[in-house]
């Protein structure tokens, strides 16, 4: 062991870590599928929305698990394969939503986090920085970054260093991982707004 | 923009100061197309001249870059040296040149990016220092200064690109040529060196003796009558036709015990006196041979190429 007093002194960044971890936790949902793996999930709205991967939500009944413990049913209101995307509701309010960040403003080598179930453990906070920021031949937009992640961080949040979400965490391929960018997020749920209208 | 989501001001700032380092180490590293499949990446080291992993560079012609500014330009081979892994291009575009870091900030635990261009964007990886170590030899006997193991990842394309410093300067250059499944750099001071040799005179000249040895225990018995000190010698498995070791008169089965006076029991004991500055220098090699110990005289000749493609 070494002496608490010989180690170097960086107050400022371990609060920081601490709180950056808290407010993911906070905003971070377990997605229980009851079969294909747990996932994760992130809090969209106070009112009970939560977005995670299409290939999590893969069964009616799902059980969202909140960070405080507390257990509710989960509702799959949409579900698209091709973005990957879907959105579930559960019946509570008061949840603490995520705060959006700017992904277009993301710079290789800046800090990025994920929080996430990988692996069945929960509630675990991975660092890595943003590689790239990519479009694929179909189109797709991806955030890359250079984090370890593993099944069950998809659908869990990609946040920046104030603890913004830029992405949602849905593959790795090529020991990176790939995120969908919020601003490609917010376009399935406008277009859900538009088909319940 | 959104108001921040945790109070993480130090956090922030280290991340913006991450991003910033790449961005200004992002203007002086190009993408190089000098191979199928994906680009590598390559440092603008002094004006008019790009270092890069030599493994990447698989032909000596029709050599492309891709430009910071996205633009391309045409470079030409000015030399390699497979056994460092590095390549020397020259190019006419007029680019800036990478900003050295301070040799001493080579620390283990000191924070670090590998900037690359595998394609026409940077990209970065985040890691630290995990091992710095003294001077070491490559497979193919390149001198590498030091030691430089890295806890991040070396992605496809990478090769060639910088080790940077949290400021933005670069520490060394980045391969997975020389190690598996170890992501290495080599440092500032063999990058200078080699590259100087390759554009002084295209090449890096290795001294060689046209031998193939093998350590063997020497007998007690043989220790004792000939008052030797060290417990081993090298045997001659293989002598190169007309090589320096041959025309000097060496055997098969010659026991090589010693070089200038030093005793060696290791092959790597001889590379030491093969430096590029060797060739054509006279050295003395102790030898056994029918129990007796005898000295040969011995000019050392020039390494061969190895194979360019090696990888």
């Amino acid at each position: 062991m070494i002496a608490p007093e010989l180690l170097p002194s960086a107050p400022g960044l371990t609060a920081d870590l601490g709180a950056l971890a808290h407010q993911l936790r906070q905003i971070t949902v377990k997605v229980k599928t009851h079969g294909v793996g747990d996932g994760s999930g992130v809090i969209w709205s106070e009112a009970g929305l939560i977005v995670s991967n299409a290939h999590v939500a893969q069964s009616e009944s799902l059980s969202i698990e909140l960070s405080d413990g507390r257990s509710f049913a989960g509702r799959l209101l949409r579900r698209d394969p091709e973005s990957d995307l879907a959105l579930l509701t559960i019946a509570t309010g008061e949840l603490t939503p995520a705060v959006l960040g700017e992904p277009a403003s993301l710079r290789p080598g800046e800090l990025v986090f994920a929080l996430g179930h990988p692996f069945g453990m929960s509630n675990v906070l991975s660092l890595g920085a943003v590689y790239d920021r990519i479009k694929s031949r179909s189109e797709r937009e991806w955030i890359r970054a250079d984090i370890r992640l593993a099944p069950g961080n998809s659908g869990g949040p990609l946040a920046n260093a104030a603890g913004a979400v830029i992405g949602l965490n849905t593959l790795v391929a090529g020991g990176l991982a790939y995120a969908i960018p919020v601003t490609a997020i917010c376009r399935f749920l406008q277009q859900r707004g538009k088909r319940a209208a | 923009m959104n108001p921040p989501a945790a109070s993480t001001g130090t956090l922030t700032s280290l991340s913006n100061d991450l991003a910033d380092a790449v961005a200004r180490a992002s203007t002086w590293i190009v993408a190089i197309h000098a191979r199928r499949r994906i680009p590598s990446s390559g440092i603008v080291w002094q004006p008019g001249v790009i270092v890069t992993a030599n493994h990447t560079v698989s032909r000596d012609e029709e050599i492309g870059l891709t430009l910071p500014d996205g633009s391309s330009a045409p470079a030409t081979l000015a030399g390699r040296d497979p056994a460092t892994d590095i390549a020397v291009l020259r190019t006419d575009a007029k680019l800036a040149a990478a900003d050295r870091a301070d040799p001493d900030h080579l620390q283990v635990g000191r924070l670090v990016l590998a900037v690359g261009r595998p394609g026409p964007e940077v990209t970065a990886t985040l890691g630290i220092v995990s091992a710095v170590g003294g001077e070491w030899r490559t497979w193919h006997g390149g001198r590498i200064d030091r030691f430089i193991r890295l806890d991040l990842s070396i992605y496809d394309g990478f090769s060639g690109g910088a080790l940077v410093e949290a400021g933005g300067r670069v520490l060394g250059l980045n391969t997975s040529g020389l190690a598996r499944a170890m992501a290495l750099a080599l440092p500032q001071s063999t990058v200078q060196r080699v590259t100087d040799e390759l554009l002084q005179r295209g090449r890096v000249a290795r001294g060689y003796l046209g031998v193939a040895m093998q350590p063997v225990r020497l007998p007690r018995a043989m220790r004792q009558k000939l008052e030797l000190n060290g417990a081993v010698g090298l045997v001659i498995v293989n002598l190169e036709t007309g090589g320096p070791a041959e025309r000097a008169g060496l055997l098969l089965g010659d026991l090589i015990i010693g070089i200038e006076g030093h005793d060696v029991s290791d092959p790597s004991d001889l590379l030491r006196y093969l430096g590029s500055d060797s060739v054509g220098r006279r050295v003395n090699l102790s030898i056994i041979r029918a129990g007796e110990i005898r000295t040969v005289g011995i000019e050392i000749g020039e390494r061969p190429s190895p194979r360019s493609d090696a990888s």
